[in-house]
Order: C-alpha cells, then sequence, then structure tokens
C-alpha cells in the first residue's frame, strides 16, 4: 500500500535515496563494532536508542560540513527493502503455538486497540485545534487529523523488537505486544489510505458509502494480505519438498519466495506486513522438515543478519533524518499534545480490552502486565515513512505532521525504551526464562495437552485445545503429507526431535570437551546438569562401566580393555553363533565388532545354527514349545523387525575407521525366512518367555538345567554391559547355572528375571542404536527407521 | 435459577466441597446425565461414548484416572468400579482455574493437588514412584499416534528422559547408587519450571450438549 503511492514518485525518491545510500551506510556501520565493545553501556541503553543518537551525530556533522541534509529516509527504500527483511525474521522465528494461543488477544489490540487510538488521537487533536491552542498555521482539519491520528497510533513492530529484545519479558506479554504490533498493519494501512483518499477528495464530498467501502477494504486487506501470505507459505513448502537435488539453493528460495509474497501483497495493496508475516509462520514447519540442516543454519543466519542491518540502517536513518529541519515545522500545543494523547489513549484502550478479554482467556493478564502493554506500545519508522510519503500539495499541514512524529519517535524509542528497563524490574514482571526445552518437560507437555483435551471432551466443552487438536489431525493426514518430504514425514514428532537435538547437543559437546573418544574420562554434558548413573537403563549401564556418565553409546568405542573385556569378548564369540539372531539385537550396545559379518562369521553361524538346532531337537517333546507356539508368530515378527536395527549402526570398535559410518545393511537380515533362524529366535526367547507362562499357569516340570544354563550363560555374556541392574537376577543365575539340578523354582525365578531382563535388554540395543544413530548423522535416523520399516 | 432456598441441600454441599459454581455444577449434572446414559453412576464402558476421545493416545489412562481411587479421595487404592457424580466433581475439581483471589498457600495446596494428580497418572502401581517401566509405558502411548515411531525408540526416549530426571532430581549419584523412580518429591522438583496453575485448567461453562450416541 505505501510503496503504491509513492510509486510515481518512486524513481525520484529513489534516486535520491540511493545516491547517498553507499557512502552513507558504511560509516556508520563501521561504528557498531566499538558499540558492541562497552557491554555496559549497551546493557542500560538499547541499541535502538544508541543507534539513533548515533545517527543524530552523524547527521549533524553532514549538515555542518555540506549545510543541507543529504541523507533521508526514503520510504520506498523504507518499505521495499529496509522493513521485509525484519518482518519475516520475525514471522519465521514466532513461536508460533504461542502465537496461536494468544491470537484472540493479539487481534482484539491489533485492531480494536488500534482504531481506538487513532479515532481517539484524531478527535482529541481536532478538539484541541479547534480550542484555539494551536498555531494558525496548522491548517487541518478532522480528515487531516484523522489522517495523522492514523499514522501515529501504530505501534512499530522494528520498535518493540528492538527494545524489548533486551528486556526479556515473559513469553505471553511479549508475543501479544508484538504479533499487536505486527497485525495492526492491516488497520494501519486501511486507515491512512482511506483517510489520505478522504483527505485527497476534500472533506465536504464524503459520503456515507465511503465509510463502508473502507470499512470493507479493511476486510479485504487482511484477509487478503493473510491469503496472500498463506499461498506464498504452501508454494514454499511445496517446492522445498523437491529440493533434494538442489540442497544449495534451498535458503534461496525461502527468501525469494517470502519477499515475493511481500511485493505481490505490496502490487495489489494488500498488507503486505501480515502476508510475509502469515508467510513465515505458516511455511516454517514444513520448510524445517524438508531442507538439510545446512540450509536450516543457512536460512536461520542469514535472516537474522539481514534483519538486524535492516534495524540498524533504520534507526540509523531516522536520526540523521530527524537533523534535516526545512522538512518540519514546529507548533508546541501538536506536538505536546499528540505525545500526550497517545499515551492516555493507549493506556485507556489498554485497559479496557484487558478487562473484556480476562473474561476469555484462560490466564488473565493482570496489572503489572497491562501497565507494560501500555508503556510498551512504542512507535518507529513505519509511522515515519508514513508520514513523509504524505502529500504536501493535500495535506497543508504535513511539516508540522513531521516535525511532531519525529518527536514522538525519538520520545518512544528513546524515552520509553531506556526506561522500561528498570521499569520492568521494579514492577517485578515475570521474566522469561530462556531454556532449551528438557526431555522431560517436552514430554509432559505433550502428555498434558492430550489429558486437557480428553477432560475437554468429557466436560463436553469445545474449547481452543479441541480445535487445536482437530487442527492437528488435519495437519497431520493431509498437510504433512502434502508438504512434507517423505523421509521428514515419518520421522515428525515433536518428542523425537528433541531427543534427538538433545541427544546430538551432547554428542557435539562431548567430542567439544576434547573427548576424544579414546579418552574415558568422566564428562558432565549439557543435557544433564550431573553425572547421573540409573541402573534401570543399561545403556547408563554401559557407560558406567566405561566410566562417563554420558548419555551415548559412542563411549563404548573407548573402554579401556580390562580383563573381564576380554572374558566378555570371548564370551561373545562362543554365543555369537549359536545365538546369532537375539545376539544381533544387542549388538547395538555390547558388540565391539563390525557388524557386517565376514564369510568365516557367516559360516560359523551357520554350523551353530545347526548345532542349536540339533540341540532344540531334544528340547522339542518338553512342553516348553508347546507353550510357546502362540508367541511364536510374534516373536518371530519382533525379532525380525529388532534385529534389523542393530544391523545399521555401530561400529564401536578396534577398526576405527569406515566403521563408524557405514550403515550397514546386512542383508542376513533379509534372508530371516529360513527355519533354522526362526527357531533360534526361540532358542533363546522362549525359554525366557515360556518359562514365565509356565510359572504363571502351569506346573513347571523337569526344568533342564540346559535352558537355565543358556540364560545364565546369555546373561554372564552380557551382564557387565546389559544387564539392567537386577543384582538379583544375576545372583541366582550364577547359583542357577552352577548347579545342574537347579530346582525349579530358582531356575524358573532365575528365567523369569532373565525373561523380564532379556526382554529389556533386548531392547536396550536399541537406545544405543538410535544414541548413536542421532549421533553419528541425521541421515541415520532415516536410515535406521527405513530398516524398520522393512 | 430461583432464589438461595430452593437450592438443594445436597447441591449446596457439592459447590463447598468441591469448589464449583452452582451454575458449574448443573452444567456437569448434565454432562454426567448424558455420559451416563441417565444413571446413577458411571462406569469405564460410557467412556465410549464420547467419540472424540478415541483419538487420544493416552485415553486409556486418562480413564483410569477418573476411577483411580487416589484420585478419589479414598482411602485405599486401586480402581473403582463405578462412580457417582459426586466423585465426577471430584475428579473435575482438579482441573478448576485458579482464582484472582486465592493466597500462596492456597496456591500452593492447589498445585500439588494437580500435580498429585498427574503423579497418579503415571504411576499405575501406586508404589509411590515413578519407575522406568511405567514412564516406558507413558512415552509409548504418547507416541502411539505416529505409526512411524518404533516401541524401541519409544523406550530409549524413556530411558533418556529418566536419566534426565534422575540427574535433576538427584545429582550427583555414586557409581553403585540406584535410582528407584521418581517420587512425588522429584516429580515436584522438574515441574518446578512449568507454570501449571495456569495451564491445566478447563473451562467448565459453554458446554453444548454433544451429539455423541450413534
Amino acid at each position: 500500500a505505501f510503496p503504491a503511492p509513492s510509486c510515481a514518485g518512486l524513481g525520484v525518491g529513489r534516486g535520491v535515496g540511493l545516491q547517498g545510500e553507499p557512502s552513507g551506510a558504511g560509516f556508520p556501520i563501521a561504528l557498531i563494532p566499538s558499540l558492541g565493545l562497552s557491554k555496559k553501556v549497551t546493557s542500560v541503553v538499547p541499541e535502538s536508542c544508541l543507534l539513533i543518537l548515533l545517527g543524530l551525530g552523524l547527521g549533524g556533522i553532514v549538515l555542518a560540513i555540506t549545510k543541507r541534509a543529504e541523507y533521508q529516509l526514503e520510504p520506498s527504500m523504507f518499505f521495499l527493502f529496509l522493513l521485509p527483511p525484519i518482518v519475516l525474521d520475525s514471522g519465521y522465528f514466532m513461536p508460533s503455538r504461542l502465537f496461536f494461543d494468544n491470537l484472540g488477544a493479539i487481534l482484539t489490540y491489533a485492531v480494536i486497540g488500534t482504531l481506538w487510538n487513532s479515532f481517539a488521537t484524531g478527535a482529541a487533536l481536532w478538539g484541541v485545534k479547534q480550542a484555539g491552542l494551536m498555531d494558525k498555521d496548522v491548517e487541518a482539519g478532522l480528515m487531516d487529523f484523522l489522517l495523522f491520528g492514523s499514522l501515529i497510533s501504530a505501534v512499530d513492530p522494528v520498535a518493540v523488537l528492538a527494545v524489548f529484545e533486551e528486556v526479556h519479558i515473559n513469553e505471553t506479554l511479549f508475543i501479544i505486544v508484538f504479533g499487536e504490533s505486527l497485525l495492526n498493519d492491516a488497520v494501519t494501512v486501511v486507515l491512512y489510505k482511506v483517510f489520505n483518499s478522504f483527505v485527497e477528495m476534500g472533506p465536504a464530498h464524503v459520503q456515507a458509502t465511503d465509510y463502508l467501502k473502507g470499512v470493507a477494504s479493511f476486510f479485504v486487506v487482511s484477509l487478503g494480505g493473510a491469503a496472500v501470505g498463506l499461498l506464498f507459505a504452501f508454494l514454499l513448502a511445496l517446492i522445498t519438498r523437491f529440493t533434494k537435488r538442489v540442497r544449495i539453493i534451498e535458503p534461496l528460495f525461502v527468501f525469494l519466495l517470502a519477499y515475493m509474497a511481500y511485493l505481490a501483497a505490496e502490487m495489489v495493496s494488500l498488507s503486505s506486513i501480515l502476508a510475509v508475516t502469515f508467510c513465515g509462520i505458516c511455511c516454517k514447519k514444513y520448510v524445517e522438515a524438508n531442507i538439510s540442516r545446512k540450509s536450516r543454519t543457512t536460512v536461520k543466519y542469514t535472516m537474522k543478519t539481514l534483519a538486524s542491518s535492516s534495524e540498524t540502517v533504520i534507526f540509523m536513518f531516522l536520526g540523521i533524518s530527524a537533523v534535516d529541519t526545512s522538512k518540519w515545522a514546529w507548533d508546541t500545543a501538536l506536538v505536546l499534545g499528540t505525545l500526550l494523547f497517545i499515551l492516555l489513549f493507549r493506556a485507556v484502550g489498554v485497559i479496557l480490552q484487558t478487562w473484556v478479554l480476562n473474561h476469555f482467556r484462560l490466564t488473565p493478564l493482570d496489572r503489572i502486565d497491562q501497565v507494560v502493554m501500555s508503556y510498551g506500545g512504542l512507535r518507529g519508522a513505519v509511522a515515519f515513512a508514513l508520514v513523509i510519503l504524505l502529500d504536501g500539495a493535500k495535506v497543508r499541514a504535513k511539516d508540522y505532521f513531521v516535525a511532531t512524529t519525529i518527536v514522538v519517535v525519538f520520545f518512544t524509542v528513546l524515552v520509553q525504551g531506556l526506561t522500561i528497563k528498570p521499569l520492568v524490574k521494579w514492577l517485578k514482571v515475570k521474566r522469561s526464562d530462556h531454556h532449551k526445552p528438557t526431555l522431560n518437560e517436552e514430554l509432559h507437555e505433550h502428555a498434558f495437552d492430550h489429558i486437557l483435551a480428553a477432560v475437554e471432551d468429557v466436560v463436553g466443552h469445545h474449547g481452543y485445545r479441541y480445535w487445536r487438536d482437530k487442527w492437528e489431525q488435519f495437519d497431520k493426514r493431509y498437510l504433512s503429507q502434502l508438504l512434507m518430504r517423505k523421509s521428514a514425514y515419518r520421522l515428525k514428532d515433536e518428542i523425537w526431535d528433541v531427543y534427538c537435538k538433545l541427544n546430538i547437543r551432547d554428542a557435539i559437546s562431548f567430542v567439544d570437551q576434547g573427548g576424544h573418544v579414546l579418552s574415558a574420562s568422566r564428562l558432565t554434558l549439557p543435557s544433564m546438569p550431573s553425572r547421573s548413573s540409573m541402573s534401570e537403563s543399561s545403556v547408563t549401564n554401559l557407560l558406567r562401566e566405561s566410566g562417563s556418565g554420558a548419555c551415548l553409546d559412542l563411549q563404548v568405542i573407548n573402554t579401556v580393555r580390562s580383563r573381564r573385556d576380554k572374558e566378555d569378548a570371548v564370551m561373545h564369540h562362543v554365543l555369537c553363533g549359536s545365538l546369532y539372531k537375539p545376539r544381533r539385537r544387542y549388538k547395538a550396545s555390547y558388540s565391539r565388532h563390525f557388524i557386517s559379518p565376514s564369510t568365516q562369521e557367516r559360516q560359523d553361524k551357520e554350523i551353530f545354527q545347526q548345532n542349536m538346532k540339533r540341540r532344540l531337537e531334544t528340547f522339542k517333546s518338553t512342553k516348553h514349545n508347546v507353550c510357546s507356539a502362540k508367541s511364536k508368530a510374534r516373536l518371530k515378527k519382533d525379532g525380525r523387525k529388532k534385529v534389523s536395527s542393530p544391523g545399521v549402526v555401530l561400529s564401536h570398535l578396534p577398526y576405527p575407521s569406515s566403521a563408524v559410518l557405514v550403515a550397514v545393511d546386512s542383508d542376513d537380515e533379509e534372508s530371516d525366512s529360513s527355519e533354522t533362524e526362526k527357531e533360534d529366535d526361540e532358542g533363546i526367547i522362549f525359554i525366557a518367555r515360556a518359562t514365565d507362562e509356565i510359572l504363571q499357569g502351569k506346573k513347571a516340570s523337569g526344568r533342564d538345567p540346559l535352558p537355565a544354563v543358556a540364560t545364565g550363560l546369555v546373561l554372564q555374556g552380557w551382564h557387565g554391559e546389559l544387564v539392567p541392574g537386577s543384582q538379583g537376577a544375576r545372583a541366582e543365575c550364577h547359583r542357577a547355572a552352577g548347579g545342574v539340578k537347579a530346582s525349579g523354582a530358582a531356575a524358573g525365578r532365575c528365567a523369569r528375571k532373565a525373561g523380564t531382563v532379556l526382554p529389556q535388554v533386548r531392547s536396550q540395543a536399541v537406545p544405543g542404536a538410535s544414541v548413536t544413530a542421532g549421533f553419528v548423522t541425521q541421515n541415520f535416523t532415516g536410515l535406521f527407521f527405513r530398516r524398520h520399516q522393512e | 435459577m430461583g432464589s438461595a432456598h430452593s437450592v438443594p441441600e445436597e447441591i449446596q454441599e457439592l459447590a463447598d466441597k468441591t469448589g464449583f459454581t452452582l451454575e458449574q455444577i448443573e452444567h456437569l449434572h448434565r454432562r454426567f446425565k448424558q455420559i451416563s446414559g441417565d444413571q446413577q453412576t458411571i462406569r469405564k464402558e460410557s467412556f465410549d461414548r464420547i467419540p472424540d476421545l478415541e483419538f487420544n493416545p493416552i485415553r486409556s489412562k486418562i480413564v483410569h484416572a477418573f476411577f483411580d481411587k487416589r484420585n478419589l479421595r479414598q482411602a485405599s487404592d486401586g480402581l473403582a468400579e463405578e462412580i457417582n457424580f459426586e466423585d465426577f466433581l471430584t475428579i473435575m475439581s482438579y482441573f478448576r482455574p485458579m482464582e484472582m483471589n486465592m493466597d500462596e498457600e492456597q496456591l500452593d495446596h492447589f498445585r500439588k493437588e494437580k500435580l498429585k494428580f498427574l503423579f497418579h497418572m503415571y504411576d499405575s502401581d501406586n508404589d509411590g514412584k515413578i519407575t522406568l517401566q511405567e514412564y516406558r509405558k507413558v512415552v509409548e502411548e504418547l507416541l502411539s499416534r505416529n505409526p512411524h515411531l518404533e516401541k524401541e525408540s519409544a523406550r530409549s526416549i524413556a530411558d533418556g528422559a529418566m536419566m534426565e530426571a534422575a540427574s535433576i532430581c538427584v545429582g550427583q549419584m555414586e557409581p553403585d547408587q540406584v535410582y528407584e523412580g521418581i517420587t512425588f518429591e522429584d516429580f515436584l522438583k522438574m515441574w518446578q519450571g512449568i507454570d501449571i496453575d495456569t495451564k491445566m485448567h478447563v473451562r467448565f461453562l459453554n458446554m453444548e450438549p454433544i451429539a455423541h450416541c450413534h
């Protein structure tokens, strides 16, 4: 909307602006680092203030030297180049859940608040004029004042961001103020255009239909802008789905399409800020899932850089532009009146709206929040650009307006910006705690959502959560499938994401801390405040053995080879063949050997399988088999599935090199269908399980010591590594394994413990697998899960 | 609703006990009737009448929570067979929004009550702590909606979360120390950062009669 009127003047405006641009920008930007050096200063004075002051200084210097103001903040440059990056950055990194949770409040403040502010301010100023307090030269009628009111009352996103960034208030408050500053653009656009056109037509010619048209255009502008944004978000998500082969230009798509959204909305005179905001908010989820990690990083840093430099330039130019006194004219009453009214009406508006909103909100906004909100309504560069854009011929009081706007902007950014931090501290506003979500918190939050949704269902209340739930289902079923890459879609789950992120973070910091996988030093990792060891988790056990509390399986690589390790290695070899199938499951955390079995190994396996088969024949007559018949199918399936997993991962080993990365896709796993292997599965499983069943229902008859021994062996074989701390089981199994005539009870107990242990043990492989998979590369999780699909 | 004296004694009593207003009790009573099919008590099967509940992954846990005697403030533990309206209200009272006029102590008590409710949901065998197995079950259920995440991943997540919990709650541990499970105190510690008073409540008015029996 804004460049549109100035498009005619674009050639002129741009020419002047761009000419001055290159040489002007270099100097101030060079000064920025020096600002950053004095931390003490920046902790008290927000950067935006410093920048404005700096701009003022520079402008003064230039003025003194050349006797005229060279540089100005050109509206076209502002709207076309400086504003979009900031809005995109804020939209993209907007915490969308928080945003939508508070959308009601945000919309209320943005729409109703801004309307109230503009009308009230405009009318009040007109009243002041009527009262004769203003200079005669200020030739403005009601329409002019309303026009002025509309542009001065919009809360500015740039200023809010700049100031609130340093203040760290709690997220709800921040999102409300900030969301309001973004969404009020639609209102501002409409009001500005409407009143502008009224002023141009002349107040006498305004008819009732024009008012209606104005109202209608509000809806068109805002909804249209949002729709444009959504459209481009959709396109962007769709495009990134197919960029697998052109990874290098993925970030380019993000910026291009977002900017296109902005321009498209501008061209059709819709609200461009809304377009970019919604584009950013909506596309993020799908884009982040689709693009590669490097692209993600690139996008993030580029966006931040662009936004930050735009902000710097904006504030600087605000300062520089203020120096050009030829453009403005001072009227005390107008200036003071404006200042007073914007503060007053904002406060009143906030209080009234909050009172109404609190009836509907889950978490009411208390008095302190209201104070912060009204105080945080900063005006900024948008107002300035708009006032410059006014047509001086039609709006004869333009110069006065310009001066007033400059003063207002300076006042809000400088005074309010400076004082908001102490104010927040004094009022003891709840601050935000920026901590990364722990796994527990993520889990609990999810559980929470479900619980509350369920209670809402029970109570029959179709609350907000109900609709959010419904939206998520829709999203999962249709949107995500359409817009996300297949591999990304399958893994999409927030809990899993947090888990992976934590693992990766741990892994990276582990390596950073100089763990060099060969040192078994005790380390603490960011995801755990202190070292912990839990006997119930085998991963921990594993790591405990190796002397570190790291949540990483990689630790296994660096275990010092003790005597026990060697024994275990021997045991491992012995059992490797006979218990091949189930063995593979544990390989993930236990194995010291490379996955892909050499031919020799394979032969050994074959031989052993034969042996095992023979041994099993002798058991066939016992009850064990009968019991396990039912669980065969399930176990087999389970076994098969689980078997495949370790295949991918590990490589803890003596063979340093390629070992780590290769995802051995051993096709042995695919030859699962052989009968022998099936029985092998049961070779172990049914011993554990069947005994369970036996113990439960049937009587345990002549228990053969062999199962107990076998399980004992199994346990012993890995007990250093894997048994989740059931010391009791260990002890009993030793006993059981020792005695040939193990009593049914002991063996049973042992086997039962084994039974409970084994399934655990079986699964423990996988934490290792997934952890290391998580660590090795993200791609592995894809690989890892693909394994599971088969 | 008529003048005060026409309000039955029981309803007033219920209001006092559970903290709901009379209007809310009336709403909830209507809902109770719907769920129970005009009977005096609800059983587990009655929850099947609520179609939306089916999509909830931790549905079974929630339904159990309704019948859990610990939540019903009865002395014993285990699951009740059926609950009447008063029990229904008791469970619902855990989800009341906090009032503006509560003082510190009341707020704290309120918060503890809510957290206890959650704790009971996780701790199914009522031994006072959440063991790894129980935690695993919860995570599995939570992730059950995503068909592509296997049980093992759920388990590994649960393991990781448990370790995290251990490190938060216990800090440094001896090599031989065994971490049994999350006790209620530890649970409280974990939730310290999360603002449960504001998050855990449901608005009890504006209920539409849901057509639910097909």
